[in-house]
């Protein structure tokens, strides 16, 4: 099954944001606290637009592009992405 | 139509080159040497009530289209940019932000204020932070009675000193990240502000030495709730999507400082004769001529196209609006200096018929600077970078044929449509990839392919993952200009094609088109087919001595102009003719 085709999980998401964030930063996933608020790692305003457009592009949807501004950190992000993919489930 | 009110303003300004006249050249330098505004200059503008320009129809003033705001500020920058920048354009950065984002009475505040007369200073600079306006540190905390108490100070704001009221940026919330600020229309009138409100002493500058630069430090002043503009903590967003349309307009103004030093250049040109010629016929000189006109047709082909796109295509405004304001203000002060240097020595006079080159020159890269300069404009396109590859540069959206139409109608602008970004779309270079109109040049489609092919290869540039912000490498930022000048291109295009049909003679000939394709070719070495380029330079200048003998602008409007061309004097017999 295609990404889009089956439920996501909220610990795939989550780890699938971790990626982009150590992506971001040029640094090992595991240096990634998903609990911590990405602007203290130094991803700030700017950085959010573009994760905004990644997950965009990953999942198929559009999101409202302060979305990281409003969920700072990669787990409220991935509760808030959980809901909304769950939510076009058929 | 438009029509009306560049061409009054222009006749109310009346003729630069009348000695005798207080809004002439003459006095525009000697304001200039005293580091003043010109008072006759100001209160021309009061009389025609320049601010009724900034604030919306609705709210009682005459801003209903952005290209046609761009187009009623040439007359000003055509004699003065300083005028320009210090009287007009910081009330219109002001304004938005209320307009955009206002409550109704604070809308009706903002413009009451405008339209009778007073200043609203637009203070979003901290000398420590720049452009980077999330990183200010002016702040408030909360004061008695559920007021704010502000703190912090702003620095290198025109018009501070003399302001009624400011727009600002400011912390409202302790939270590190992005919803922490919020905007502020500040009332600098009330009485109790003398400790809480000090204005730091007005800073000397090089250019634009009539307007007043100073700063202003706020100690614990007290606001109500009711100076908060928008939802609280949502200021950084209302002011990154107000920036996407006052920096679409700076560039068509812009336009009018190039226009007189094309046109005293000019002047000059075919008045000097050397080695038995005019100067403007020796073939250096042709070149440098006939490219700056190009280039000015250019500017106004981009700025037009950016500004109408805000009505048009809202939601994918940004990226172009931050290219344009970048590549018109390089290519205006390139160009400026370039006929500076046909002028030669006499561009360093301070008196004299060319002394206004002088200032021009000075003028315009400081006016290019005002409000966001072309590296900030580039830094917020370069996080854009790899979006616009994956998408806009692989599949631009059809261009639609309304963002060329010089004089076509226009939507009214909706800021509720604006966004952040615009999710890598592009909705200009289509235009390039379009099957040619009937009888377009065969030089014109090679010229359209080549930037085509240009914008497919950038899609293929990895930029590393550090590189998506302002502290990316120059890679990045030589990528994002490049951009600017395909859209640059693209706009070129599309514009002579819509409007090839008008009965100007310049846009309906594509030799300015082709020239300037080829220059902007040129400007990031891509490798163009040869053409009849003579051919189309000579054309090109017989259209730019047809615009002066006409006494028009140099833009595509083609606006009669106050006064009379440059006097040539009556040429001495040449004694060689005489045998």
């Amino acid at each position: 099954m295609t990404l889009a085709a089956r439920p996501h999980a909220l610990e795939e998401i989550r780890n699938w944001l971790v990626g982009r964030a150590a992506f971001y930063l040029e640094r090992p996933a595991t240096a990634v606290d998903p609990s911590v608020p990405l602007v203290e790692y130094g991803l700030d305003s700017v950085y959010a637009l573009a994760f905004c457009g990644d997950i965009e592009d990953e999942y198929d949807i559009v999101v409202e592009q302060t979305l990281a501004w409003d969920h700072p950190t990669v787990d409220a992000m991935a509760a808030h992405l959980h809901g909304i993919l769950a939510g076009e489930q058929p | 139509m438009n029509g009306r009110r560049p061409a009054e303003l222009e006749r109310l300004l009346g003729d630069p080159l009348d000695p005798d006249s207080p809004l002439g050249h003459r006095e525009t330098l000697a304001a200039d040497e005293r580091g003043e505004p010109s008072a006759a200059a100001e209160a021309a503008l009061d009389t025609y009530g320049l601010n009724a320009e900034f604030v919306p129809v609705e709210l009682g003033g005459r801003l209903d289209r952005l290209d046609r705001l761009s187009h009623v500020l040439r007359p000003v920058f055509r004699r003065d940019c300083a005028l320009g920048v210090g009287y007009g354009i910081t009330g219109f950065i002001a304004g938005v932000g209320v307009w955009s984002a206002g409550s109704t009475e604070q809308r009706r505040r903002a413009a009451e204020l405008l339209l009778s007369g007073g200043r609203i200073a637009a203070a979003y600079t901290e000398l420590a932070h720049g452009s980077d306006v999330g990183r200010g540190e002016l702040r408030t905390e909360p004061g008695p009675d559920g007021s704010l108490l502000l703190t912090g100070g702003k620095q290198m704001i025109n018009n501070i000193e003399r302001a009624d009221a400011a727009v600002t940026l400011a912390r409202t919330g302790d939270d590190p990240g992005s919803r922490s600020h919020s905007q502020l229309l500040i009332d600098l009138t009330t009485a109790d502000r003398d400790k809480a409100v000090v204005i730091r002493p007005r800073l000397a500058t090089s250019a634009l030495r009539g307007c007043h630069i100073a700063g202003v430090d706020f100690t614990r002043f007290p606001l109500g709730r009711d100076s908060i503009v928008g939802e609280p903590g949502r200021g950084l967003e209302n002011v990154m999507r107000a920036f996407q349309v006052t920096r679409a307009v700076l560039p068509g103004m812009m336009l009018g400082g190039l226009d007189t030093q094309l046109r005293t250049v000019l002047a000059f040109a075919l008045e000097r004769r050397l080695y038995g010629r005019s100067v403007a016929e020796l073939p250096y000189v042709r070149s440098a001529l006939t490219g700056a006109f190009a280039d000015l047709l250019v500017c106004d082909s981009l700025a037009t196209v950016t500004a109408r796109s805000l009505h048009l295509r809202p939601e994918h405004a940004g990226v172009l609006s931050a290219l344009s304001k970048y590549l018109v203000a390089d290519l205006v002060q390139d160009a400026a200096q370039r006929l500076a240097a046909v002028l030669g020595a006499r561009s360093f006079l301070r008196e004299g018929p060319y002394g206004i080159v002088q200032k021009m020159l000075r003028d315009l890269p400081v006016a290019a600077l005002a409000h966001a300069g072309g590296t900030v404009c580039r830094a917020s396109v370069v996080p854009q970078l790899p979006a616009l590859a994956r998408r806009g540069w692989r599949e631009p959206e059809p261009a639609p044929a309304d963002l060329f139409r010089v004089n076509g109608a226009l939507p009214p602008l909706d800021y509720g449509r604006l966004q952040l970004t615009p999710r890598g779309a592009d909705v200009l270079t289509s235009v390039l990839g379009e099957q040619p109109g009937p009888r377009e040049p065969a030089e014109l489609a090679a010229l359209c392919a080549a930037f085509t092919g240009e914008l497919r290869r950038m899609a293929e540039v990895e930029l590393p993952p550090g590189d998506r912000a302002v502290t990316a490498g120059p890679d990045a930022f030589a990528l994002a200009a490049r951009y600017a000048v395909v859209l640059a291109a693209a706009a070129c295009v599309g514009i002579w094609r819509h409007n090839r049909a008008d009965t100007d003679r310049l846009l309906a000939d594509p030799a300015w088109a082709i020239t300037a394709l080829r220059r902007l070719a040129a400007r990031i070495g891509l490798r163009v087919p040869p053409g009849p380029h003579s051919g189309t330079e000579a054309a090109l200048f017989a259209l730019l001595l047809e615009r002066r003998s006409a006494h028009r602008s140099f833009d595509l409007y083609g606006d009669p102009l106050a006064g009379q061309p440059h006097p040539l004097p009556a040429l001495p017999a040449d004694p060689r003719t005489t045998e």
